[in-house]
């Protein structure tokens, strides 16, 4: 009886299995073609924030869909925080496939061996990035990829209202001189002279940068680079002359606790004149201001001196953008959808949010139309002489925390020029070491 | 019982689930960062010996010194309000005389359950130097005190205490009129036949029999004070410039901002030992001797 039961059960075994071959037969699927279209999750940790991030992420997820439709993202937005916690997962050996990554982090990823070099995935990418943009993708040290850039050289942009200027019959300050005494002006008529959100601490970096770029072109990267010393006239005027400013009123109270959103409404509800951000603010403050928002060159110490170092920007690129892990168990697929993030991210930039500032070549007319202030800002490149950085740009962490802070408390209007030099000074000369 | 406590088996497996987690989640991690301490590391890469360097380094540091001074000054202003305050609320809610005395102890307890971020958030938007209520209250009243109250360099550091203080003050208002509630009445009754008056009474009764209350929200307030870190975080980010960093603060800053684990580690040793002499120090200077009326 167990014989015959026996029996019965192999060839119903046999019969299914034999079944399942006729499905796939049927169906013409060979064994690698059904590996090929089996999903593949990919953990992706990307900042998706606001309308500058959401919107090219979600573009680039929809052609990815298109591309390769195996390919399934789970996101995880990156948290604003200095990188701790992309940090702590490659420490604890959980890094998501696919990372966002600026370039200090990434140099640390880089020893610790917990980023993906990515040279052999990386024809495609290549042959859309920009020219003269190869100090985005390569790192200077060995001359690898680390990382797909999506985002270009950027700039920070000194916006001003023009309706409120006009309101008080006040002209484009050229110096500082003439700023102190648009500053005055618009104090006496409750206007706040100059939104910046300072809590966060890359606005006073850059707001000092744009300060020492008018005697000397590097900026903060030189300091970065421990090529230059605090000491030097630049960056000694710049912060004496940012704690005059601070002083004078330039900046609203509490300007140190002010965040993005706080600043921002400020000037966009007409309570502030002017407003220090990126390029990248350039769509949403033509969509919310219209033509009365332009911006200015930066002013400078005299007339002579803002004529000559109206070329100078602050602002910049740098390495930076989609990394891999690793760890990643699929290399090849979480490189390749990494530069084609890339690649849409830079894509929906240009075309979606207006911005031509991007590391690739995309070969889309954008579906809106430039703002006349990107316009402007576009047909100035060429003109553009010298650009340093952003904070996120700065290699050197100990003289980025330091310059953060430091630049942060001239903010305050109490911490001195010498003192500022003094303690920037210090940090260089241990770093130098 | 007496014999259950010669049992020294019985003990010893009753007590080890807690000391081994105890061991795991406390003693091991603050050995590692003790050990750590010793050595140039940036988190990732191999770690180099470098002896006290790390703390060689850090008493030469002007933030160290910020930071001790603002846990100073963070653990003194908790001891003052918290302990202050809610002593006199839990004296003025235990009296029967006093109406409302349910609501008022639900209330004063309410911020504690609030998030942290939620209470900070309503702070820094009363805080607010140009919009925010306080200077409005000010300004309302005719007065021209209008102050940067988180963006100036000496009194931020107060303003963020005064937050932590308002949240957690209905923790020791709990603390303290459970130890009110705990005293037997009698000794009140003969207070009174002894012709007593209500403060006397606090005076030479109630307060010294809190003595061991005292202590337990003492070492809270202070070593509260001296790790703060989560009130700065989110209402200052530290600043303006360091102004407001802790040594808690400061670790973060070493360990995330400037990859240097090893001088992180450093001064979180120094945190540690900072909150142990105060806790010593706290437990020798408050009697511990157990006070009993008979």
């Amino acid at each position: 009886m167990i014989k015959k039961w026996i029996a019965l059960f192999t060839a119903a075994a046999m019969l299914v299995s034999m079944t399942g071959c006729a499905k796939q037969t049927a169906a013409g699927t060979t064994p690698t073609d059904a590996a090929a279209t089996e999903p593949i999750k990919l953990k992706i940790y990307v900042d998706y924030a606001d309308d500058d991030t959401k919107i090219p992420y979600d573009y680039a997820v929809a052609a990815l869909k298109k591309e390769m439709p195996n390919v399934q993202l789970e996101l995880e937005p990156m948290a604003r925080d200095d990188g701790q916690k992309l940090k702590t997962y490659a420490q604890t050996g959980n890094l998501p496939d696919i990372f966002q990554i600026g370039v200090d982090t990434m140099n640390i990823f880089r020893k610790s061996n917990n980023i993906l070099q990515l040279d052999e995935y990386a024809a495609d990418f290549k042959s859309k990035l920009q020219p003269g943009s190869e100090n985005l993708l390569y790192h200077p040290e060995d001359n690898h990829i680390y990382s797909f850039p999506f985002a270009g050289k950027e700039y920070v942009v000194l916006y001003y209202n023009k309706e409120i200027f006009a309101k008080y019959n006040l002209q484009v300050p050229t110096t500082f001189e003439e700023l102190k005494a648009v500053s005055k002006t618009l104090n006496e008529n409750n206007v706040i002279p100059m939104s910046i959100f300072a809590k966060e601490k890359w606005p006073c970096v850059s707001l000092f940068d744009v300060f020492a770029t008018r005697l000397e072109p590097q900026g903060i990267m030189k300091l970065d680079q421990l090529k230059g010393k605090a000491s030097e006239e630049a960056y000694k005027k710049a912060a004496g002359q940012i704690v005059d400013l601070v002083n004078s009123g330039l900046f609203p109270k509490g300007a140190t606790n002010l965040n993005y959103d706080q600043a921002a409404a400020l000037f966009y509800e007409g309570k502030a004149a002017m407003f220090l951000n990126g390029q990248w603010e350039i769509q949403g403050s033509t969509e919310k201001l219209g033509d009365k928002v332009d911006w200015m060159y930066y002013p400078s110490y005299d007339a002579a001196g803002y004529e000559a170092a109206k070329g100078n920007w602050s602002g910049g690129g740098s390495l930076g953008g989609l990394g891999v892990s690793p760890n990643t168990a699929n290399k090849e697929v979480a490189a390749k959808v990494a530069s084609f993030m890339a690649i849409k991210y830079a894509e929906a930039k240009y075309t979606m949010r207006a911005n031509p500032f991007v590391a690739t070549v995309v070969d889309k007319q954008p579906e809106v139309a430039f703002p006349a202030m990107m316009d402007r800002l576009a047909k100035d490149i060429p003109n553009i002489k010298s650009t340093t950085g952003f904070a996120w740009h700065m290699t050197n962490p100990k003289i980025k925390a330091a310059l953060e802070d430091n630049t942060q408390r001239l903010l305050t209007g109490t911490y001195t020029a010498d003192e500022f030099v003094a303690d920037m000074d210090k940090v260089i000369e241990e770093s130098s070491k | 019982m007496k014999s259950f406590y010669r049992n020294k088996v019985a003990i010893a497996i009753f007590a080890l689930p807690a000391l081994l987690l105890y061991t795991l989640f406390v003693f091991y991690p603050i050995c590692q960062t003790v050990y750590r301490s010793f050595f140039n590391w940036d988190g990732f890469s191999a770690a180099q010996f470098i002896y006290l360097d790390n703390y060689t380094r850090l008493f030469q540091d002007k933030l160290f010194y910020t930071s001790i001074k603002n846990g100073l000054i963070f653990a003194f202003f908790l001891v003052v309000y918290q302990i202050g305050i809610g002593t006199v609320l839990a004296l003025a809610v235990a009296d029967a005389s006093i109406k409302g005395r349910k609501l008022l102890r639900v209330s004063y307890f309410i911020p504690v359950v609030l998030s942290v971020t939620v209470v900070c958030q309503l702070w820094m938007s009363i805080y607010n130097g140009e919009f925010g209520l306080l200077n409005k209250v000010f300004e309302s009243l005719g007065m021209t005190y209008r102050q940067d109250w988180l963006s100036t360099e000496t009194k931020s550091i107060w303003a963020i205490a005064f937050v932590n203080a308002w949240q957690y003050t209905g923790y020791h208002f709990a603390l303290l009129f459970a130890a009110i509630r705990a005293i037997p009445e009698h000794y009140y009754e003969a207070a009174r036949i002894d012709g007593a008056t209500k403060v006397q009474a606090h005076f030479h009764i109630t307060l010294p029999l809190m003595a061991e209350s005292f202590r337990f929200c003492l070492i809270l307030a202070v070593t509260g004070g001296l790790n703060a870190f989560a009130n700065m975080f989110i209402m200052s980010n530290g600043g303006p410039g360091t102004a407001t960093y802790t040594l808690t603060f400061m670790t973060y800053r070493s360990a995330f901002r400037v990859n240097e684990f090893g001088y992180g580690c450093a001064s979180a040793t120094i945190l540690v030992l900072e909150c142990l002499i105060a806790t010593v120090l706290i437990n020798k200077l408050v009697s511990t001797d157990k006070l009993e009326y008979k």
